[in-house]
């Protein structure tokens, strides 16, 4: 019943294939293009002086207004479309504009370094006896 | 199981989502989780909302916080039901107050909004304070608070990004250490509780005069029980033998002992005598010849002897060493018995 839990993938990472297909991802970046007619948007993101562009599936979202420029998260599942390549079929799609970008990458770093250093931890130890 | 002497226990534990639906649940007590053998029964939790579901006196939200999903039961508050009345009895006031501040319409206007913090629709974010409950095998969160956040440039929610982590180093993730606290405590209370013992044995037996190796006996279950204890991870450092560190102890109780006037040494010589306040019948005359004799003279016939005036003849006449908190004692012992009688807080006298 409940959706899949949407993990924080930066825009670059998106295309990269690091999402794989049908996973649930969130991430950001910039609206640079809306194309109602085919419920299709653009968000793109500047890294390591190369534009990452994600298209944006937007039919369930709809009706949204689209601001040309300003920063948005979405939150979707990641589609393989014929043609136009990998995509992310929105299932929320926020204007965020004025977000401290630099800031938001840094929490997302924080967050997976910890999971990652919790995992070599865990893998490192012995499992605890249950307390129960 | 002490549980409660967890402080994860008693608060909120902003867990990620994931390990929220993943904590083992409690045999014995249904309702307690653990995390890390944290135990934990309610949590707090700030994520996406992905799904809704609207009852008429709850909603269910599916709170995405980016590790997992988990369903939020949110009652509604009672302020909704009453919705119809307010509308009628608003109409009828507002006429009644122009202009100016009207009581039912801020009123109408505060639940109005405590309405659209408790509506939230996909895509929102959702804060959810409350104890987790498992019903039909899913793990569920029931509100005892919940608001929608509003984040415009995500500030909140990175904040929250940047704060957990921390909390889960700091705290859950710790092993609950209740060792260095309570070796702590026992390093003060052996202490105390040496004090009391030898307190208790010469009340008991009503001694009035000792010398320390009488009583270092009964200090050795307190030492050499402590030892064991500390034997076990101090094995290689040669500290002081257990012979030592009870006449340690015991110095240091009597330390106490004479501070608080218990116990004095009347004569400070090699050989360590210590003589009971309370118990030493030539103090108590002392005290008593000098009251009785100074309080005929016509400077003190009238309110008595001042406490420093006793304390400096019982000085002189019995000894040197006799402490104003030692006199207080006795001074209270002799005024139960009403061989004496106080006639201000610091004067006595005799009749």
């Amino acid at each position: 019943m409940l959706p899949a839990a949407a993990v924080f993938y930066f825009p670059w990472e998106i295309n990269s294939g690091v999402a794989r297909e049908g996973e649930s991802v969130r991430t950001f970046g910039r609206l640079t293009c809306y194309q109602p007619e085919e419920s299709r948007a653009t968000l793109s993101a500047q890294h390591a002086s190369a534009q990452h562009q994600v298209a944006v599936q937007t039919m369930f979202v709809e009706p949204f207004d689209p601001v040309i420029g300003a920063q948005y998260t979405v939150l979707g599942e990641v589609e393989n479309v014929e043609g136009v390549g990998l995509m992310v079929r929105a299932r929320v799609l926020n204007c965020v504009d004025g977000v401290n970008l630099a800031l938001l990458q840094k929490a997302i770093n924080e967050q997976r370094s910890f999971f990652k250093e919790r995992e070599t931890k865990e893998a490192g130890r012995p499992s605890p006896a249950d307390p129960t | 199981m002490l549980w409660g002497l967890d402080p994860v226990f008693s608060a909120f534990a902003r867990l990620y989502i994931k390990d929220i639906l993943h904590m083992t649940e409690s045999i014995q007590v249904p309702g307690i989780y653990f995390y890390n053998s944290h135990p934990i029964y309610k949590v707090d939790v700030l994520g996406t909302v992905v799904y809704r579901r609207e009852r008429e006196d709850f909603f269910c939200y599916g709170v995405d916080d980016g590790t997992g999903v988990i369903n939020c039961l949110c009652w509604k508050n009672e302020l909704w039901k009453d919705q119809g009345d307010s509308g009628k009895s608003g109409g009828k006031h507002t006429d009644g107050a122009q202009g100016g501040f009207n009581l039912v319409t801020e009123l109408k206007k505060l639940r109005q909004a405590q309405q659209s913090s408790c509506r939230l629709e996909i895509g929102e974010l959702l804060r959810v304070r409350g104890p987790v409950k498992t019903s039909r095998q899913q793990r569920e969160i029931m509100a005892s608070t919940y608001y929608k956040v509003n984040d415009p440039v995500m500030a909140v929610q990175i904040a929250w990004m940047m704060e957990v982590p921390q909390l889960y180093r700091q705290c859950y993730d710790k092993p609950l250490q209740l060792q260095p606290a309570a070796t702590g405590a026992s390093a003060i209370s052996s202490l105390s509780q040496a004090t009391q013992i030898v307190r208790n044995f010469l009340k008991q037996k009503s001694v009035s005069k000792f010398r320390p190796y009488d009583v270092q006996g009964l200090l050795e279950p307190l030492v050499s029980g402590q030892t064991d204890g500390a034997s076990t991870d101090k094995e290689p450092v040669a500290g002081p033998s257990s012979g030592q560190r009870v006449r340690q102890l015991l110095k240091e109780v009597l330390q106490i002992l004479q501070d608080e006037g218990v116990v004095f040494r009347k004569v400070k010589s090699q050989d360590e005598l210590y003589h009971v306040t309370e118990q030493d019948k030539d103090l108590l005359i002392a005290v008593k010849d000098v009251i009785r004799e100074d309080s005929r003279r016509e400077k003190y016939a009238e309110k008595g002897c001042h406490i420093l005036h006793i304390l400096s003849a019982v000085r002189q006449r019995y000894s040197p060493n006799v402490s104003k908190v030692a006199l207080e004692l006795v001074l209270k012992s002799l005024e139960c018995n009403s061989d004496i009688v106080s006639t201000s807080s610091n004067h006595y006298t005799m009749f």
